[in-house]
């Protein structure tokens, strides 16, 4: 990735509460740390969420904008991850909201972890593997549920806002992809 | 070790995992005890609580295998933030003929004395505060900055450095009557190279 601006690389060293004030001071360069630091989380939960790699880099483009206008309303630097993955899952969901009328997304790869090195890491891929697709066979209600809560780490009364079901529809939805999730995976014994 | 194919989602002792998930769903509370003593429901409920763990996992590998962006991505946000700045409010500055207002944007001002203050090894600002009635000429001001500071340094050392930077700064280059500077370290990062030389 191009270094955005000189002197940029000193910023990796800081915090993100360090960042975030500079950033609401109209430091782009701490900005610009910001989003090189939690992009790739972003990037890679959006496009699980809607099937598609260019479809999730739009969202989280625009998600970075949106996180930039409202920056100075954030109290706590600290917690910018977070933050950032509430405004992306936003995104998302309108977007999925909007696509629901028109077309199905075309087919999607998910990525399948590689197996670069020893065997138990390659076991371990197999299980991520596994994982990835039991995730794909989800009902798609659970899908977003279980993507919203273990990936952007939402609490249940905020998924249940954000997908406008009841708090207790959240609790059943995550409790129905865990057990699938699981049973799905096999040799979970 | 039993291969138990289509009741799968039934344990031997007749328990769902379905009704495990959801007991696990609701903090596993009230408590059970039933199931807390099973050895087969606590096997289940580990396994169904690793789920969360290796989803987790499953994100940070997504995340490390990524392709990069298309070409342009990065600046593309950039672009646009650049185009968003904060200005703040507005500086009046002192001129000879009173016919003449002259104002310089906060939002500089706070650049400025950011950027002095950063020239100092292992010293980077956080956020800078300019409080009081800045648009009045000659109305006292406080200065409030916060700091990340290597955490070799000497924290009092460098919190009066960067007053002095400051208080050096505002004289030159504004009309700010300046009453206190307050320096909060706030933060400690690890000590890096020493920057270019100014």
């Amino acid at each position: 990735m191009a270094e955005p601006e000189t002197g940029s690389r000193d910023l990796a060293a800081l915090s993100d509460r360090i960042l975030v004030e500079r950033a609401v001071d109209d430091d782009v360069a701490a900005f610009a740390e910001i989003v090189r630091r939690h992009s790739p989380l972003m990037r890679a939960y959006i496009a699980r969420m809607l099937r598609s790699q260019a479809d999730a880099d739009d969202v989280v483009q625009d998600a970075f904008v949106v996180a930039w206008r409202q920056l100075p309303t954030l109290r706590d630097g600290a917690s910018v991850k977070a933050w950032l993955l509430r405004i992306a899952s936003r995104e998302a969901l309108r977007v999925l909201r909007r696509s629901a009328k028109e077309t199905p997304f075309e087919d999607w790869e998910p990525s399948t972890p590689e197996s670069t090195r020893p065997e138990h890491v390659a076991e371990r891929n197999a299980r991520l593997t596994a994982l990835a697709a039991a995730l794909e066979r989800l009902p798609e209600a659970q899908r977003r549920t279980w993507l919203l809560r273990e990936a952007a780490g939402l609490g249940y009364s905020e998924i249940a806002e954000e997908l406008d079901v009841p708090v207790s529809t959240v609790r059943g939805n995550l409790a129905r992809a865990r057990a699938s999730i699981m049973i799905g995976m096999e040799g979970w014994r | 070790m039993t291969a138990s194919n289509a009741s799968s989602d039934v344990l031997d002792c007749g328990r769902t995992i379905q009704e495990l998930s959801e007991y696990l769903e609701a903090g596993r509370s009230p408590r059970d005890a039933e199931i807390e003593q099973c050895p087969e429901c606590l096997n289940a409920l580990e396994s169904l609580s690793r789920v969360s763990d290796l989803s987790r996992d499953l994100f940070a590998a997504d995340a490390a295998s990524l392709p990069e962006p298309s070409a342009g991505w990065f600046g593309g946000i950039l672009d646009q933030v650049a185009a968003e700045l904060r200005s703040g409010r507005d500086l009046p500055v002192r001129h000879p003929d009173p016919r003449v207002r002259i104002t310089v944007a906060e939002g500089a001002v706070r650049t400025l004395l950011r950027s002095a203050a950063d020239e100092l090894d292992g010293v980077f600002i956080g956020r800078t505060r300019i409080i009081g009635d800045v648009e009045e000429l000659g109305a006292p001001v406080t200065i409030d900055v916060t700091a990340s500071i290597a955490w070799d340094l000497d924290a009092r050392a460098v919190a009066d450095d960067v007053r002095r930077r400051i208080a050096d700064v505002v004289a030159r280059h504004t009309d700010l009557e300046v009453a206190a500077i307050d320096v909060t370290i706030e933060d400690v990062h690890a000590p890096q190279p020493r920057k270019d030389a100014s």
